[in-house]
């Protein structure tokens, strides 16, 4: 009883974790998806195209006989992957360029970095995430030994589009740290500034990147879904939410709803539970929400 | 001494925080007269709830914090239950505050003079013209240089002392009784607060108000009031004119309040405190609530409440008054 | 105030310079060259070398780059596409009005709900007021707007027969039909930013009535209206600020909407650019949107600017 309390508390109450609990649910069953999936997500079977939900077919099938209910548990993995990965490769790169401008602060380095990123923020996200992707296509590009999928061209660009966000959210942390008694304070015992930027400035100037890595991969199931909505995401036939909404879309007027309304359900189901984690973390760890911009896409 | 019907008279004050689920009492039954014209004081260690008391007067008290019984009877009419609409008249016109830290109680984006001229509009039937030559007699009267220029500034152009003085004009713009002072100089320089205290003490006389001054600051007191009353748990343990208060002081925490004002003339030794904290508002309180920070007190003190010993124009709630 | 217009202004140009070369050196690092799109598989090297030469990509990217924000600069000029021929200034002219419109009012929709409902959720806190603007908030931001469209059009077009399901019907053609055709399009648009901005007036005002200035105003006795409009000149600070990139945002998320109600804007042009291999539409397109969003803060920062006195004295 105590244990389950101090979890809740450390989620941020039992909004976040009711967040927290749904996200790791929806993880599971996506690392878990052919266990989970009642059947093949690609397996075609024209008898059974269009049929309404079901107890055979919980969420129906769609035109090819497909079952949507295994295609949206295959779907969460296009989506869950591409929103982490590019969240990994924000804040790596982020949290890098924001502690080597405070690790080169006071110098034309530092003013050359932050401006940059600055002005690189005024970058609409999901525009240059669509035009970018359609100007490098959506085939797969063989590079040396490596298969570069539009999926990992999305993936690369968004966290690209990450970077300068998560960048300034360490830089104007870590300056407040570095700028701190205690630095000050092992600055004196000899302490040398690179280890301290690593062992003391880094370590406490991460809850809110966390917080907002936690929004992101909100923001980031979002674009995904919008950019495979369009076309130029994941590819069919391999399942997605964007793409199946993207397919449903021609089987709402003639009335075969359950085609766009499960996978968008999904969609939103994620991010609310994201948006309820971020929400909940932000309270417990970032309290006056100094730092930390919550969702703008 | 006192006449029959002050201008504030508190009978019983009580005032509750919500502490988790429960209602606790902080002000604790606080009675408190102030005349028309006359400066009281109201000295206290940080949570003795000199603050609360004085809040509670315009009802301006923070979220969480309620008047849970005793009555405020000011100009004759009871302030505790009154409507909100005439209670929102009376504030401003008839009772006016000013704040500890001038900078955060004015509007950082709304020019000073327009916040006196907004206050000024709401109370008073005054024209345009009139209000404006109002604000910048007001604002030369508390000892503003170039009112009219000032008068569109915005509180971050102005130093300390001077927002002090605009929020003296501000609380005094409508004419009010009574001014609750709550201590105006403690967020100040040291060199700056003498000067706001005189500018206060010299417009309180010129306009004829009686001012609530509070303060931890027993020297401050002595300045500029008539009376003093000091609080210790949320109740007031000590009230008498200033001079019998340091002539004679009749409670020991008065006693000990006394003792630690610094004094140059004294021989150098290590500055005299107040061992102990005040009670934990949480905390059930049995007997005299100043009993285990008091160096007098005896076992009757630490069993049963002390009885309020009174002579003219002087109380004290001590067993050992007398 | 005008030392801080200038060097907002400053910086925003800034930020299109910075932005627009790594738009156009991305643009120009494709694998494929315009002149093999336009001149097919068989084209020999002298054509191709021909072709180059005619629309200036031999030179350096740096060159290339100077030359196009030149016209762009000096005569207003977006260039004409290598692969179509077509002017980007009469592209542009055709599809943003419409874009446009269906952002500005679903962002005026948004801004005015939502500071209204975000401020009697801050008075009226944990009210029935309340707890349905927060709900809204937290709805809002997780329901995305294209997939709102589909369950709108299946509930109200399909279904029922109130609105069309799609298709953009112009002013010309009559007031009522034209508002009925955009009506779901800037719903879905604006519930998004609707709810941001809700949360966001909701935060910002709780946070101001707790501020000693506002304990000062209601000891002055100031009346309901005063109380607040001394409360809202605060509180619209990072209302304003969150405002402003919503608009900026929204065009991003129009694109989606145009596309599943079928309106011809520049989402239009976009995808068909992209499907065609046009990569200087693209490129235009996309530099049209970030120049939107970088006024879009620029505005807000002017009217933060303009709102709180100690922002213009900082800069000065």
């Amino acid at each position: 009883m105590n244990r389950l309390r101090r979890l809740v508390h450390f989620f941020g109450g039992p909004a976040g974790f009711a967040g927290g609990c749904i996200a790791g649910l929806l993880l599971l069953s996506s690392i878990f998806a052919p266990l989970v999936a009642p059947y093949d997500p690609l397996a075609v079977n024209i008898l059974d195209k269009l049929l309404e939900p079901d107890e055979t077919h919980w969420m129906g099938t769609d035109q090819s006989g497909r079952d949507v209910l295994s295609r949206v548990i295959w779907g969460s993995r296009a989506s869950l992957a591409v929103a982490g990965f590019a969240v990994v490769i924000g804040v790596t790169f982020g949290v890098a360029i924001g502690l080597f401008a405070t690790w080169v602060r006071g110098g034309w380095l530092e003013q050359a970095i932050m401006r940059v990123l600055e002005a690189v923020s005024s970058i609409p996200l999901l525009i240059w995430a669509i035009a970018l992707v359609g100007i490098f296509g959506v085939r797969d590009v063989q590079w040396g030994p490596l298969t570069i999928s539009s999926e990992l061209k999305l993936m690369v660009l968004l966290g690209l589009l990450y970077i300068p966000t998560l960048a300034r959210l360490t830089y104007i942390s870590a300056l407040a740290e570095v700028a701190s008694n205690y630095v000050a304070a092992r600055r004196l015992q000899g302490v040398g500034e690179l280890r301290i930027l690593f062992s003391d400035v880094l370590p406490n100037c991460l809850s809110p990147v966390i917080v907002q890595a936690t929004l992101m991969l909100a923001i980031g199931i979002i674009v995904e879904a919008a950019v495979s909505f369009v076309g130029l995401g994941v590819q069919p036939p391999t399942p997605s939410w964007g793409n199946m909404l993207s397919n449903g879309r021609n089987y709402l007027i003639s009335g075969e709803w359950w085609l766009s309304v499960f996978p968008g359900a999904a969609i939103s189901l994620t991010v609310v539970a994201f948006n309820l984690l971020g929400d909940g973390l932000r309270d417990r760890f970032d309290p006056r929400h100094s730092t930390t911009m919550g969702y703008a896409t | 001494m006192m006449p029959a019907d002050p201008l504030l008279r508190i009978d019983g004050l009580h005032i509750s925080f919500k502490a988790g689920q429960q209602w606790r009492d902080v002000v604790r039954g606080v009675d408190l007269r102030v005349a028309a014209g006359e400066v009281v004081g109201l000295v206290g260690e940080s949570g003795s709830g000199k603050s609360l008391t004085a809040l509670s007067i315009p009802q301006v008290l923070p979220p969480g914090a309620r008047i849970s019984s005793g009555r405020i009877v000011f100009d004759g009419t009871d302030l505790v239950g009154l409507p909100r609409k005439a209670m929102n008249e009376r504030r401003g016109r008839d009772i006016a505050m000013i704040f500890q830290d001038p900078l955060t109680a004015l509007n950082p984006v709304i020019p000073v003079g327009r916040q006196i001229y907004d206050s000024m509009r709401t109370h008073q039937a005054i024209g345009h013209k009139a209000a404006l030559a109002r604000i910048e007699e007001l604002l030369a009267l508390v000892g503003i240089r170039h009112p009219r220029e000032r008068m569109r500034a915005y509180p971050h152009e102005l130093s300390g002392g001077m927002r002090q003085r605009v929020m003296t004009a501000l609380a005094v713009s409508s004419n009010p009784k009574l001014l609750i002072a709550d201590e105006p100089t403690t967020a100040l320089d040291v060199t700056v607060q003498a000067q706001v205290i005189g500018m206060l003490d010299r417009i309180r006389r010129e306009l004829g108000i009686a001012v609530l001054f509070i303060s931890h600051n027993l020297d401050l007191i002595a300045e500029i009031c008539d009376r003093v009353c000091v609080m210790y748990a949320g109740k007031v343990v000590e009230s008498s004119s200033v001079e019998s208060v340091f002539a004679a002081p009749r409670h020991p925490y008065t006693r000990q309040l006394l003792r630690c004002i610094p004094r140059l003339d004294a021989d150098t030794g290590p500055m005299p405190t107040i061992p102990g904290l005040p009670p934990r508002f949480d905390s059930d309180l049995v007997g005299c609530p100043f009993a285990p920070r008091c160096d007098e007190a005896s076992d009757r003190c630490r069993t049963s409440e002390p009885p309020t010993w009174r002579e003219p124009g002087h109380l004290a709630v001590c067993w050992d008054a007398a | 105030m005008a030392s801080l217009f200038l060097r907002r202004l400053g910086f925003s140009v800034f930020s299109l310079l910075v932005v627009s070369l790594l738009l156009f050196m991305l643009t120009r690092s494709i694998p494929e060259s315009p002149a093999r799109i336009v001149l097919g598989d068989e084209a020999t090297k002298t054509q191709i070398a021909d072709f180059d030469r005619q629309h200036g990509l031999d030179r350096p990217i740096v060159v290339q780059y100077a030359v196009w924000l030149e016209r762009l600069v000096l005569k207003g000029d977006l260039g004409r596409s290598f692969t179509t021929g077509l002017y980007m200034n009469e592209q542009i002219a055709d599809t943003f009005p419409v874009t446009m419109e269906l952002v500005i009012v679903a962002f005026v929709l948004a801004s005015i709900v939502s500071v209204f409902l975000g401020t009697l959720s801050a008075f009226y806190r944990d009210s029935l007021v309340d707890y349905f603007a927060r709900l809204l908030a937290v709805l809002g931001v997780s329901i995305p707007g294209f997939w709102l469209a589909l369950v709108l059009i299946l509930a109200f077009a399909v279904e029922r027969d109130w609105f069309p399901p799609g298709g953009f019907v112009p002013l010309s053609a009559g007031l009522g039909p034209h508002l009925l055709s955009i009506a779901l399009p800037c719903f879905c648009l604006s519930v998004f930013y609707l709810a941001v901005i809700t949360r966001m007036t909701r935060a910002s005002l709780l946070e101001v009535l707790n501020q000693d200035y506002m304990r000062t105003a209601r000891a002055s006795g100031l009346g309901r209206g005063r109380i607040l409009m001394y409360a809202m000149r605060n509180a619209l600070l990072p209302v304003v600020t969150i405002a402003g990139v919503s608009f900026g945002h929204m065009f991003g998320w129009a694109l989606i909407i145009e596309q599943i109600f079928n309106i011809g804007g520049m989402s239009r042009a976009l995808l068909t650019a992209i499907n065609q291999r046009d990569y200087y539409m693209v490129q235009t397109v996309v530099m049209v949107f970030t120049i939107v969003f970088v006024l879009a803060n620029l505005a807000a920062d002017m009217i933060n600017g303009w709102l709180n006195p100690r922002l213009a004295a900082a800069a000065a």
